[in-house]
């Protein structure tokens, strides 16, 4: 008797997953599409792109957030090991740990995975920026990776409370 | 078994609205609309058994100390517990206080007492707090203190957080809370729970009830 509630439930979840994925990119998400793909890996290794990239506008230059998913459509691994930008002192990655932020070094992008940044979660910081940000520029950042080769990615800057879900 | 095979159901509706609400062909049937209904749930969450507002008394943006409880009595109270050096939550979830805000009447935004209670005191000191705030509203309450003071008046509401430490590279991690409390302006207690999913949207709405003490 468990087994088939059991069934349904997961294919419930999975549908919702696939959803999930399909997200609210949209129109909205310039980064998707300014970003591209490494090229620099070979055909058996990861397959980079990048998508539904932003920035909410940050309270101040001291710090801000950003927020992307990498897709891996490749057959093998890949990690992300670091974030730069010429618009910030630093750039550095964390995971939310329960209500803390814990930096870390590398984050793994997995085969035919995604790695996802978003709010409550894992995101990239900011620090010491240049100038501050604000609604409707754009910041370039360059992801490196243990085996492909560094994608630029053009993150918009979007309104403080941005959402994601909803688009606006 | 039936029951199992219903959540399964609903979550598919739900899944499937999920994505017909992103996308723009408008192609909403009467079955979809009533799911609709039923996952557009409220953001806050109404307590049976209402907090007490923490008794706090700590030190503003200017520098001076201020009471929570004599400051704020009979005015709707918003309290969050948070830290400026904080790029995702924090900032977040003041943002959409204060757009949210914006939408009430002037007189109303008078009424209205937001306050932010910092986690990380030893960086937000006033003048931190204050810089802060003032890119996000000017209008809301900063406090600093002593940590235990802060976490203890957290506690009281239901909230945990953890005094900021190091890590590995020297750097600060602090802790911030997760949820906003809405306190009544007719009983001064904390009767409604806002988790860090509300939205601009969620608070919009129910901010007009808030100011008047009513259950959104």
């Amino acid at each position: 008797m468990r087994r088939p509630g059991t069934a349904a439930a997961m294919a419930a979840g999975m549908v919702f997953g696939a959803l999930t994925l399909a997200g609210c990119g949209g129109p909205d998400s310039g980064a998707s599409g300014s970003s591209g793909t490494s090229g620099a890996s070979g055909s058996s290794g990861a397959e980079l792109s990048v998508s539904s990239a932003y920035m909410p506008q940050p309270v101040s230059a001291s710090m801000a957030a950003g927020f992307l998913t990498i897709a891996n459509t490749g057959g093998a691994k890949d990690e992300l090991t670091s974030v730069t930008s010429d618009i910030a002192g630093s750039v550095t990655v964390h995971e939310t740990v329960g209500t803390s932020m814990q930096e870390v070094t590398s984050l793994d992008v997995p085969a035919h995975g995604r790695l996802v940044f978003e709010s409550g979660g894992n995101h990239l910081m900011f620090e010491k920026l240049k100038h501050r940000p604000t609604q409707g520029q754009k910041v370039a950042v360059v992801l490196h990776f243990a085996e492909s080769g560094p994608v630029t990615v053009e993150i918009p800057v979007k309104s403080a409370t941005y959402n994601p879900k909803t688009g606006h | 078994m039936r029951k199992k095979t219903f959540a399964a159901a609903a979550l598919l509706a739900a899944a499937t609205l999920t994505l017909s609400a992103c996308g723009s062909g408008d192609k909403a049937e009467g079955p979809v609309t009533v799911v609709s209904e039923e996952t557009s749930q409220q953001a806050a969450t109404v307590l049976d058994q209402p907090f007490e507002k923490p008794d706090l008394v700590l030190t503003d943006t200017r520098g001076k100390s201020y009471d929570l409880r004599k400051e704020t009595a009979g005015r709707p109270t918003l309290i969050y517990f948070g830290y400026t050096n904080c790029p995702d939550i924090c900032p977040l979830t003041m943002n959409n206080l204060a757009v949210a805000k914006k939408q009430l009447s002037k007189a109303d935004q008078d009424e209205l007492r937001i306050v932010f209670v910092t986690t990380d005191p030893e960086r937000d000191t006033p003048a931190a707090l204050g810089a802060w705030l003032k890119g996000i509203d000017p209008q809301v309450v900063g406090l600093t203190g002593d940590f235990a003071t802060i976490q203890a008046g957290a506690r009281s509401v239901g909230i945990t957080v953890e005094a900021p430490h190091k890590d590995k590279n020297g750097k600060t991690v602090s802790t911030h809370g997760t949820q906003v409390i809405a306190f009544s302006p007719k009983t001064d207690a904390g009767y409604l729970v806002y988790s860090d999913q509300a939205t601009v949207d969620d608070y919009t709405k129910d901010l007009p009830k808030i100011v008047k003490g009513q259950n959104p």
